[in-house]
């Protein structure tokens, strides 16, 4: 067994936003192994009390630029649930598929390209250009894809501007609805394509076994994403559920010294959000052809290595592929209907649960009864994986140095289980640091 | 089709200007002959916009380029070189010059691409706009618009 390790990966590559991982090893005790988290807080909560209802979800969204449908639409469900505001079905399908839309794009980059350079030995996606170009030009044919399909909806995909609380500002025509649906059924091989190619990198997923509870948006009707209950479930298949409203119940946030995140737990010491959570607690409501994705990928529900996730996340790209054809084929059916915003019929609390990519998103906001912001509350669903990521780290770490894993292999391990969880952990910065050829 | 692209973090204070900046035009709803896309920080959603269909493109991004806080300068992406170490790519770590480089390895045509450098005063996180910065912002949304003024009409 080996005896002493030390693994400092300050800032980690290739996920959102800042995050380290430190080992020690001494003498084969284990003196730290931690996951740490050291984003300062942003404060968007305080930032939208004595704002409009009308203002709130557009400075809500702006909480993260890759995420940012997800925010909107959680942010305008919890203002709707606290105005009593009912929207029309044709709004409710609008926004489901714009929820496929994130999901399908956010996957694609995840899979593609944050994810595929380890399981090709890369270490990033600038060489798989000279070995695997059609597979790079194929993720960024699907990525298009879905920034347009959900740019028709959303108006535009970051930072959304069609959605407000009541419905939408503006809408697709039903010609424009037709020529998307054709671009997304003509995309279907590239999405074939996509299960091909996670399916021959297969056996490049570590082995490693963690049971968990995982948490999910469930409905009666859907695969959970854009609405419905909390649903929870453990390896051994015992369910439980909670409403939306009483979310706090379920996601009791605390504090740990080395992360300035909260944690979550709810029935066990951690739970899991994201693709494999919503494949484990709704996989009998995935779309057939995602169930056939399944099966070709080797993904079986209770699936408990969480390197899976990205697997549970191609399952995803396959299963809104298909659900949006049908979703597409409904509105063209039904024709597009202008409608008013439904306006307030109360003023009071509400709250919402949207998955976005990386799990379940949870809103709550209470209004005076001028329409103006009380108080509001967001628990992002990375932060819900961070005591998840921590439990996995004290499971794998032992498993490593009985292995006698050299350092290198440990730390690419450590790296690649954080990725899977595809964590977003705060929108960074993004500026130019140049310099001038003269 | 010509493209007015802003880039940044609006919870990255001075990191916002590019995202300011395309706000502030899409919101004056006039149509100037280009369109006004809001990036955030999907800078790999960029490569969409780098293609044959596209005439010319100006991104509008924070960048340091040793000027004094608030000043800001037109260049092409061959007048500079980065000085970011990155050890690989995310959409959070990424570096605009990259994925000109990685639309550029794939063959493609590359449209003119432009961009109007703003040098921050400060990058933290925070949502907000330094004072230097705040003060010019329609200076610099006047200088985009001159930008594809000075372009002559549209193909």
């Amino acid at each position: 067994m080996r005896q002493d390790t030390n693994i400092d990966v300050h800032h980690l590559t290739r996920v959102e936003g800042h995050g380290n991982i430190v080992v020690n090893v001494k003498n084969g005790v284990i003196e730290k192994c931690e996951w740490q988290v050291p984003e300062a807080p942003r404060f968007f909560e305080a930032m939208v009390r004595g704002r409009h209802y009308s203002e709130v979800a557009r400075i809500t969204s702006r909480i993260c630029g890759i995420c940012s449908v997800g925010h909107t639409l959680a942010s305008v469900k919890a203002t709707e649930a606290a105005l009593g505001i009912e929207v029309s079905p044709q709004t409710r399908k609008l926004r489901t598929l714009l929820k496929h839309a994130e999901n399908f794009d956010s996957h694609v980059l995840h899979v593609y390209i944050l994810v595929a350079p380890d399981l090709l030995g890369a270490p990033s996606v600038f060489p798989l250009v000279s070995t695997h170009g059609e597979v790079v030009a194929r993720a960024l044919r699907l990525k298009r894809l879905a920034h347009e399909w959900g740019s028709l909806i959303g108006g535009r995909t970051t930072h959304p501007t069609t959605v407000l609380p009541g419905g939408f500002a503006s809408l697709p025509s039903v010609s424009e609805l037709e020529a998307m649906r054709d671009r997304l059924a003509a995309a279907i091989p590239d999405v074939n394509a996509t299960v091909e190619t996670i399916a021959a990198l297969a056996s490049k997923i570590p082995a490693f076994d963690r049971p968990t509870e995982y948490m999910a948006i469930s409905s009666d009707h859907e695969y959970g994403l854009y609405d419905g209950y909390v649903q929870t479930i453990l390896a051994d298949g015992d369910r439980a559920r909670y409403e939306v409203s009483d979310y706090r119940t379920c996601t009791n946030e605390y504090v740990v010294p080395q992360s300035t995140a909260k944690y979550a737990k709810n029935r066990l010491g951690s739970y899991a959000a994201g693709a494999l959570a919503r494949f484990n607690v709704n996989y009998d409501q995935l779309h057939p052809e995602a169930k056939k994705a399944a099966d070709m990928l080797g993904l079986v529900p209770i699936a408990t290595n969480p390197y899976l996730n990205t697997v549970a996340q191609v399952v995803e790209i396959v299963h809104s592929a298909h659900e949006s054809l049908l979703l597409f084929d409904e509105l063209i059916a039904m024709g597009i209907e202008d409608e008013d915003l439904v306006q307030p019929v109360s003023f009071g609390r509400g709250a919402s649960a949207v998955e976005v990519p990386r799990g379940i998103l949870f809103h709550e906001y209470s209004y005076d009864d001028e329409g103006m912001c009380l108080s509001a509350n967001c628990i992002i669903p990375t932060n819900q994986n961070h005591a998840n990521i921590q439990a996995d780290f004290e499971r794998l770490l032992p498993e490593l140095l009985a292995a006698d894993t050299d350092e290198e292999e440990m730390e690419l391990a450590f790296e690649m289980l954080v990725r899977a969880y595809d964590p977003c952990i705060s929108c960074s910065t993004h500026y130019l640091d140049v310099e001038f050829l003269r | 089709m010509r493209y007015l692209i802003g880039t940044g973090n609006y919870a990255g204070f001075d990191d916002s200007i590019g995202l300011r900046v395309a706000e502030t035009i899409a919101d004056d709803g006039v149509d100037h002959g280009f369109r006004v896309i809001d990036l955030g920080g999907n800078l790999l959603d960029l490569i969409h916009y780098l293609d044959s269909g596209s005439e010319a493109v100006l991104i509008v991004d924070s960048a340091r380029m040793g000027m004094a806080p608030g000043e800001y300068a037109f260049f092409g992406p061959e007048q500079v070189q980065t000085r970011k170490q990155l050890a690989g790519f995310s959409t959070h770590e990424g570096d605009l010059l990259k994925v000109l480089d990685l639309a550029a390895s794939l063959g493609r045509q590359l449209p003119t691409v432009t961009i109007l450098g703003i040098e921050p005063e400060e990058i933290r996180t925070e949502v907000g706009l330094s004072a230097a910065l705040a003060s010019r912002l329609e200076e610099y949304v006047l200088a985009a618009l001159g930008f594809f003024a000075s372009a002559g009409p549209a193909r």
